[in-house]
């Protein structure tokens, strides 16, 4: 089973970190509308201003690729050290450490934000709303995320059954680890739909006077969002249907390996694809793109969480990454923060505590018998 | 129809939205009998309290630029009443209008050019 955790492991932490650093820092950030969380300006591409603005970039990238090779690097090494209490705990920390490469990238954004009071750009505070397209664009079918997590449900129902001795049958794997596993994957489930309907109801973007072309970039994008939620509805219920049964005829190691990297395969090409297709809707309207959009850099704190009082959406779109994020100063996203900063402290401190008093070895998640 | 709203005008945002409205009506832009977004959907999509938009809704009503009713939610009417005067409070913007440009050596002919333009 230790193996078993050091492959997962590594498989989660390599590609997030090296994905993480392709979208966070670009290779021509003078041609993305966005760097580092700023909005692109004509000023940081004249004289002094482009001198500042390359020296910026190339330090902020000089760190991300750093802190990226550093995590690759470790994950190659851990993975050929035992797993014991310590290492668990350095795998744990590694996955948080993904979130260093975010490290420069705020640095870049707080640099290019003190460059832009310099080069005297102001804020101009305009937004665009097209009335044609209010609430009129969406993209997400619900009966096509539904019906993955309907499957999912009655996997589940059946795995419980099972564990409990309704069908008169025992299962290959010790008792209520179908449950537990079915369980774990259905609470993915029950969370995959309210982001996608969330993802389906933001704001629509306004990029031009002509309202046909901001609707159809619109629905692009949501398209995009939807398709990636519903392949992960899809990837999420087939992969807890065909564990529970591998986990009913046989208790290899091995087949759950497989099964789990066959997995972790379909979840990561889900994302590249997702990536690419947001990338080939932001290429096919730049040109279409003529309306200056509304500079709430300020509004940004490291071009990564969003707190804005006078606006009061709860979700908005990402600037690293694609996807949504929540307004941190709406009232329930000041509930959600504190939940997520609450649950993160929780999961390293208990880790930690069942590392010291040697839970762990006992669960058998380590090499020591 | 697109929506400018400017957070640091002078101008409030109910205000800037029901001018907007008044000058897409005027423009063709929002037809007669149109449908408008719901006051939620609205608030929603600029970032702003629903009580702003329904201020806004309702001050549209009053001049009479728009109905509402429960079933439907606001439309642009089909038919507007022309009372064929000027407000005092637009003449007095009028007048603030042409003594800036006037100060500025704006010639008449200049203004004449734009209100032929804009009307």
């Amino acid at each position: 089973m230790t193996w078993l955790i050091k492959v997962i492991m590594f498989v989660c932490i390599v590609p997030s970190v090296i994905l993480m650093y392709m979208l966070g820092f670009s290779k021509n950030p003078g041609k993305k509308k966005m760097i580092f969380g700023v909005r692109d300006n004509p000023k940081f591409h004249e004289g002094k201003g482009q001198e500042k603005f390359d020296a910026i970039v190339s330090s902020a990238r000089k760190g991300g690729l750093i802190i990226t090779a550093i995590v690759v690097i470790l994950s190659i090494i851990m993975l050929f050290l035992p797993v014991n209490g310590g290492t668990l705990i350095a795998w744990i920390l590694l996955v948080f450490a993904l979130f260093g490469v975010a490290a420069p990238y705020g640095k870049g954004n707080t640099e290019l934000k003190n460059l832009k009071k310099e080069l005297g750009i102001t804020k101009s505070g305009v937004t665009y709303t097209d009335l044609t397209s209010t609430n009129t664009v969406h993209a997400l079918k619900l009966a096509w995320i539904i019906l993955p997590n309907v499957l999912a449900l009655l996997g589940t129902i059946a795995a419980v059954l099972i564990d409990f001795g309704v069908f008169g049958v025992t299962p290959a794997v010790e008792k209520y680890a179908l449950t537990i596993m079915s369980l774990s994957f259905l609470f993915v489930a029950a969370i995959i739909i309210p982001i996608a309907v969330m993802m389906d109801n933001t704001r629509n973007m306004v990029i031009s006077r002509d309202s046909s072309i901001n609707a159809n970039y619109s629905r692009a994008k949501k398209k995009t969002w939807a398709d990636m939620f519903i392949s992960f509805s899809w990837a999420n219920a087939l992969y807890l249907i065909a564990n529970s049964v591998l986990m009913f005829f046989t208790d290899s190691e091995s087949a759950v390996l497989i099964s789990t990297l066959g997995y972790t395969a379909v979840i990561m090409a889900v994302v590249v694809i997702g990536v690419i297709n947001q990338r080939q809707v932001e290429r096919r309207y730049e040109r279409d793109t003529e309306l200056e959009l509304q500079d709430d850099d300020d509004n940004w704190i490291l071009g990564m969480f969003y707190y804005n009082k006078n606006d009061t959406r709860l979700n908005v779109e990402k600037r690293l990454g694609y996807g949504s994020t929540i307004n941190m100063a709406h009232p329930a996203g000041k509930v959600i923060s504190i939940i997520i900063v609450l649950l993160l402290i929780g999961s390293i401190a208990y880790i930690i505590y069942l590392a010291v008093t040697g839970q762990l070895d006992s669960a058998g998640m380590t090499n020591i018998p | 129809m697109i929506i400018r709203i400017d957070e640091y005008s002078d101008v409030p945002i109910y205000m800037q939205i029901r001018n907007q409205i008044v000058m897409g009506i005027s423009s063709g832009e929002l037809k007669p009998g149109e449908q408008l977004p719901t006051v939620r959907a609205l608030a929603l999509e600029i970032g702003i309290n629903t009580m702003t938009v329904s201020k806004t809704y309702q001050l549209l009503k009053q001049e009479g630029y728009i109905m509402t009713d429960r079933k439907n939610g606001a439309r642009v009417r089909e038919q507007i009443t022309q009372s064929g005067v000027i407000s005092e409070e637009n003449k007095l913007q009028l007048r603030r209008i042409v003594s800036e440009a006037r100060l500025s050596g704006v010639g008449k002919d200049v203004l004449k050019k734009l209100i032929d333009e804009f009307y």
